[in-house]
Order: structure tokens, then sequence, then C-alpha cells
């Protein structure tokens, strides 16, 4: 004969935790009565309650029977305190080389950024330099006079005031 | 480097005399400050303390007694690495077992496998032989019938969701409270009964429906 269907959808969601402590035993005085008179009157919770409760007798009976996790022992401890100070050590030796590492790429870094300052000064610079060189100061225009004085000078130095 | 007083080492020993609950919490809280100080010998002690839950959790979850050891390491390594950041307020056994939890499925994400399964279905003779051995009041004496018991308990566990599964092995099996499931996984205290109710019920209808499809009737009763 096909079982009826237990599964827990059956049941009254708002019993199913107030189930679980009745079948533990941790319910007592009004509130056991009223899951008590609940399995009454409700099949569902009745037959996942049955369920439930066998299961709890079949695995208590039979928990024992499974393989157990094997015994640690005292070696266990040994070895992860040796792995632990490996790793201390490890951290202490990487340590210093960490902060030299550290050091150097700051001091580097200090030194790109001087480098790179001075640069931009020195290219600022040449720039203002080479801004003069095209000014007419250094070269000044032959053919734009700059005073009265000089274009008197330029007409008598091409004689078209003779 | 700060060491274990004489009188917190002697009484942690395995031969200490018995220490009242509480005597024995703070204790583990005099063992925990002086390790986030940085004793090394106050941690071997913790370890020392919780090795065997550890060892049991694991094997619970991964069903591999090969990788048991080196979850375990990893376990206390991490443990050891992140304790300064452990609230002295908080137990420190459900902070070291919710370590384990996700160190277990950690370690199966990235092996890429689930828990290892039991494949083989049984017979229904076997089933037939088992329902009188399962519905019984007292385990099986016979080596066979325990053999047999083992191998139903496995079969009708593998066959939980695996959330059920871990919840039911972990109450049943290793014994935690409901209190402290809901610490270590994270829940409601009511979510974590409800899923345990949950279950237990499935448990059972899985055998019911294997006895059922074998032809025979189940000898189990209610409540």
């Amino acid at each position: 004969m096909e079982p009826k269907n237990t599964l827990p959808s059956e049941t009254c969601s708002e019993y199913e935790a107030l189930l679980e402590d009745y079948l533990a035993g941790d319910l007592a005085g009004p509130q056991a009565n009223r899951v008590a008179e609940h399995l009454k009157s409700c099949a569902g919770c009745r037959d996942a309650f049955d369920s439930a409760a066998a299961s709890t007798r079949f695995l208590r009976r039979s928990a024992p029977l499974l393989e157990r996790a094997a015994d640690p022992g005292p070696g266990f401890v040994r070895l992860v305190m040796a792995q632990i100070r490996a790793q201390r050590e490890h951290q202490n030796i990487g340590q210093p080389v960490a902060a030299f590492a550290w050091r150097f790429a700051m001091s580097a870094s200090l030194a790109l950024a001087l480098l790179i300052a001075y640069a931009s000064q020195q290219g600022g610079q040449t720039n203002s330099d080479l801004a003069q060189l095209r000014s007419g100061d250094l070269f000044p225009d032959p053919a734009t006079p700059a005073t009265q004085g000089d274009v008197l000078r330029m007409v008598a130095d091409t004689n078209h005031g003779k | 480097m700060p060491d274990v007083p004489k009188n917190v080492a002697a009484s942690a020993s395995a031969i200490s005399l018995p220490l009242s609950r509480r005597g024995r919490a703070d204790e583990e809280r005099e063992l925990v400050r002086m390790a986030q100080s940085g004793a090394e010998s106050a941690f071997e002690e913790l370890v020392r303390r919780h090795q065997h839950r550890v060892f049991g959790l694991v094997n619970s979850i991964l069903r591999r007694r090969e990788d048991v050891e080196d979850v375990a390491q990893q376990v206390f390594l991490k443990a050891f690495v992140s304790i300064k950041r452990f609230d002295l307020r908080a137990a420190f056994s459900t902070w070291l077992y919710k370590i384990t939890v996700n160190e277990c499925w950690d370690y199966l994400r990235k092996k890429k496998v689930r828990p290892l399964t039991y494949e083989s279905d049984m017979s229904d003779e076997q089933v037939s032989r088992l329902d009188g051995i399962v519905s019984a009041d007292r385990p099986p004496e016979q080596a066979d019938d325990r053999a047999e018991v083992k191998e139903m308990l496995e079969w009708m566990l593998e066959r939980l969701p695996e959330q059920d599964r871990e919840l039911l092995v972990l109450k049943e099996i290793e014994g935690f409270s409901v209190q402290e499931l809901s610490e270590i996984l994270g829940l409601n205290v009511n979510t974590v009964k409800v899923r345990l109710f949950r279950a237990r019920a499935k448990l059972m209808d899985t055998y019911r429906r294997r006895v059922a499809a074998s032809g025979h009737s189940t000898g189990q009763s209610g409540g």
C-alpha cells in the first residue's frame, strides 16, 4: 500500500517550529496542550509529526553506527602549531624585504617626481628661450622700423630721399 | 610572548578536575584573550580542546575522510590569523564552528565536488529485511544487521536535499543544539526548528516510499 504523502508542506506553517519543540520535549503547559490539540485535529501535521518522530528514533539508534572522523590525536595539534610558526617565520622573513621594497619604491617615486619637475622646469625655460629667439629683439625685422629715426635712416640708406 | 599561566594550562589539560560550565567558559575566554595577545601556547590549548569537534564537523559535511585533516588544519590556521578580530562576548566554539562550516563549503566549491554520495540502491530483499530492524526500539545487535542499518541511514540521508541533510547530521549526529546551529549557520532559531522538523519528516518519507516501492508495508507507527 502506498503510504500517505507526509511531506511537511501539508503541515500548518504556524505549528512547524512548535512541532520541533514538542518533538524535543521542550514544550510544557498550555503550549504543549495547544500542539497536542492541534495534532488531534490536523491530519497533515499528525502525519508529518509521526514521520519526524520515527526519523528521530531511527537516527538516534543508528547514528552511532555511522563512520566517525578519525581521531586527530596529539600529532594534529603539533602539526597545526608547526604551520602557524612557519607562517609567522615566513612573515618575519618577508617583513624586512617588504619594508625595504616599500622604501625603495618610495625613494624611486620621489626621485622620479623630482626628475619630472626639474625636466618640466627646464623644458619651460627652453621654450621661453625659443620664444625669445623668435622675438624681434634677437632678430629684428629690418623691414620694420622701430622709431622715426630708423625710418629716416632707412630712407637715407636706400637713397630714396635724394 | 605571553605564556599560558600554570593554573589555566593545568586545569585545561585532559586530566583536569571537572569544571562547571561557567568556569570552563571563563577559562576558555581567558585562553582566547591570551591567544589574541599572541600567546601560541594558549592557542595550542584551544586547538587541543576543539580538534575533535572540528574533525567531526568536517567529516559530517564533507564525508571524505581523506580530506578531513587538511580542512581541519585550514580551519585552525584561519582561526589563528583572525582571532584578534574575535569578539570576546561571543562563544569561541560557535565562532570556530562557523569558520569550519564556511571552510567546508569553500573547499567543496574550490574542488567543485559535492559531498561524497552513496549511489548504490538497495535491493527489495534488503529493504524488507531492514524494515523490521528500522522499526525496532533497539539498535541491531548482529554485525550484518548493523552494517545494513548503517547503509540504509546513509541511503536515506543521501536522498535529502543538501541543506536538510547537513542540518539533520549536525543536530542528531554531531549533537549541536538548535541555538548553536542558528549561530553557526546564521539562521533564525525558528527557521532552524522548521527546517529540522521538515528534514526529519522528509527522511522517514523517503524511507517509507522506498519500502512501499519494494512492496512491503512499513512497521512504523505514529509518534
